[in-house]
């Protein structure tokens, strides 16, 4: 009814996500401290994860591990409290199913008006909502860990 | 006016990650922009979520068969725009399915639930959107006890167009916000979006092309820290009182990501029959059966891209 049009995916066109095809870098720790304390100087005082800064406040670095996902971010704790939490780097990576980045060209090409860089315009991705508890969770860690640090 | 530079950036909120991207020209400042308008959306998750005690949702569903409760004027645009949206789909879209959500653990239960009858499933068949009432003066209250709203179906939507909204009035040429897979661009450029295959989340099932519109999908749920297989449907069919079965999932885009958002639930109940309701709103569907075969409105096709 109503005219909808049908269409059977063939399933060669369907696209594996792999690894090196979802992966974002948003944020360089440099970047995100500037960010997170525009003015105050930062002091490292556990290498490469707390840094204090010179207004009191502290930002961290952290990971969430899991098994398809590997998730960079830094909290920023200012008077006990998280002030903002920033994605520095998203990789999405099922580790199986990779396809090569030509197997993907070769069709992506021929529908596109402008070619696909394959690697780096698989950008936006609807469907399913990624749940971000593992982060939400790491944030509650961070603040218990280091919210009281002087 | 020159495109001198472009900023992308993520935070973990609404529940999953929301990334904003926006180029604009050298005298904007992107990174200001971006910042207020992730402020735009924590404002709309503080003032919406089911979860947080303090939310204007919390505060209604507690308070609003009591007496009237006074709401920020934004959960008021968002009740409007939900009721509107129920009385359009005949009942299909419906916010006061929280309970129902409860019971099946797709939401938390009260920690002191004092009535009883909120958690009982043949109470709830009587409750549906109407059992809200809208006074103006953005107050609202309910007409029945155990009435509970969750904007969990529109809420993600309509954050997504206040940091668009953001981005306009700070000059930025260039947009996109994406709160995990509900997304809207600004500006000349075209934006490829990749719609995930809602019954495997590892493959990519097709190419969308959107310019200055809002796009939402709604499928199963993902955990990809778990496994890529997508569980359980997390719409309801409030007829039914059942999860969505025939329908794997659905996308829709239109010219705001709150309708876009509402949508995608309503297509995933109605299927094809919600024809009507898209054309009403100017969206455009594309509905992935759990047969694994995809239907696309005829206004759609153009942008959708296969490898036929």
């Amino acid at each position: 009814m109503s005219g909808w049009i049908r269409w059977t995916a063939p399933a060669a066109v369907m696209i594996s996500v792999s690894g090196p095809a979802y992966a974002v870098q948003y944020l360089s720790v440099e970047d995100a401290q500037k960010a997170a304390f525009p003015s105050a100087h930062l002091t490292e005082v556990q290498a490469g994860r707390v840094w204090k800064a010179s207004n009191g406040g502290i930002f961290v670095l952290d990971h969430v591990i899991g098994k398809h996902l590997y998730i960079d971010y830094a909290v920023s704790i200012e008077g006990g409290r998280v002030r903002r939490v920033d994605i520095l780097q998203y990789r999405e990576s099922y580790g199986d199913e990779v396809r090569s980045p030509s197997w993907l060209a070769q069709f992506i090409g021929k529908t596109s008006a402008s070619p696909l860089k394959v690697g780096s315009d698989i950008r936006n991705i609807s469907g399913a909502t990624l749940s971000s508890l593992h982060v939400t969770e790491g944030v509650k860690r961070v603040l218990a860990a280091y919210g009281s640090l002087r | 006016m020159e495109v001198s530079d472009s900023i992308r950036r993520a935070q973990p909120l609404l529940g999953t990650f929301v990334e904003i991207v926006a180029s604009g020209a050298a005298t904007c400042d992107l990174q200001e922009a971006v910042d207020e308008a992730f402020g735009a959306v924590a404002q709309v998750h503080r003032l919406m979520s089911f979860h947080d005690r303090q939310s204007d949702v919390s505060h209604i569903n507690r308070e609003a068969f009591v007496g009237a409760v006074s709401v920020n004027a934004w959960t008021y645009q968002v009740l409007e725009a939900a009721l509107e949206l129920h009385r359009r789909s005949a009942g299909l879209f419906d916010v006061t399915v929280a309970p129902l959500l409860q019971n099946c653990g797709f939401l938390p239960r009260d920690a002191n639930n004092s009535d009883p009858t909120a958690l009982d499933p043949s109470a709830e068949s009587a409750i549906a959107a109407n059992a809200i009432e809208l006074l103006g003066d953005r107050c609202v209250r309910y007409r029945h006890s155990g009435v509970k709203i969750d904007l969990g179906g529109i809420a993600k939507g309509f954050a997504v167009d206040r940091a668009i909204d953001v981005l306009r009035g700070r000059g930025v040429v260039r947009g996109l916000v994406n709160a995990g897979g509900d997304l809207a661009v600004f500006g000349r450029h075209a934006e490829l979006v990749h719609i995930r295959n809602p019954k495997n989340a590892r493959q990519l099932l097709c190419v969308v092309q959107i310019t200055d519109a809002a796009l939402a999908s709604s499928g199963r749920t993902f955990d990809p820290h778990h496994s890529a297989r997508t569980g359980a449907s997390a719409v309801f069919d409030p007829n039914t009182r059942r999860p969505v079965s025939d329908v794997a999932g659905a996308t829709v885009r239109a010219p705001s990501c709150m309708i876009a958002d509402a949508l995608t639930k309503v297509v995933m109940i109605a299927g094809e029959a919600a024809t009507e309701l898209l054309r009403h709103y100017r969206a455009s569907a594309l509905l992935v059966l759990e047969s694994g075969e995809v239907r696309i409105t005829p206004d759609w096709q153009d942008a959708v891209r296969l490898a036929a």
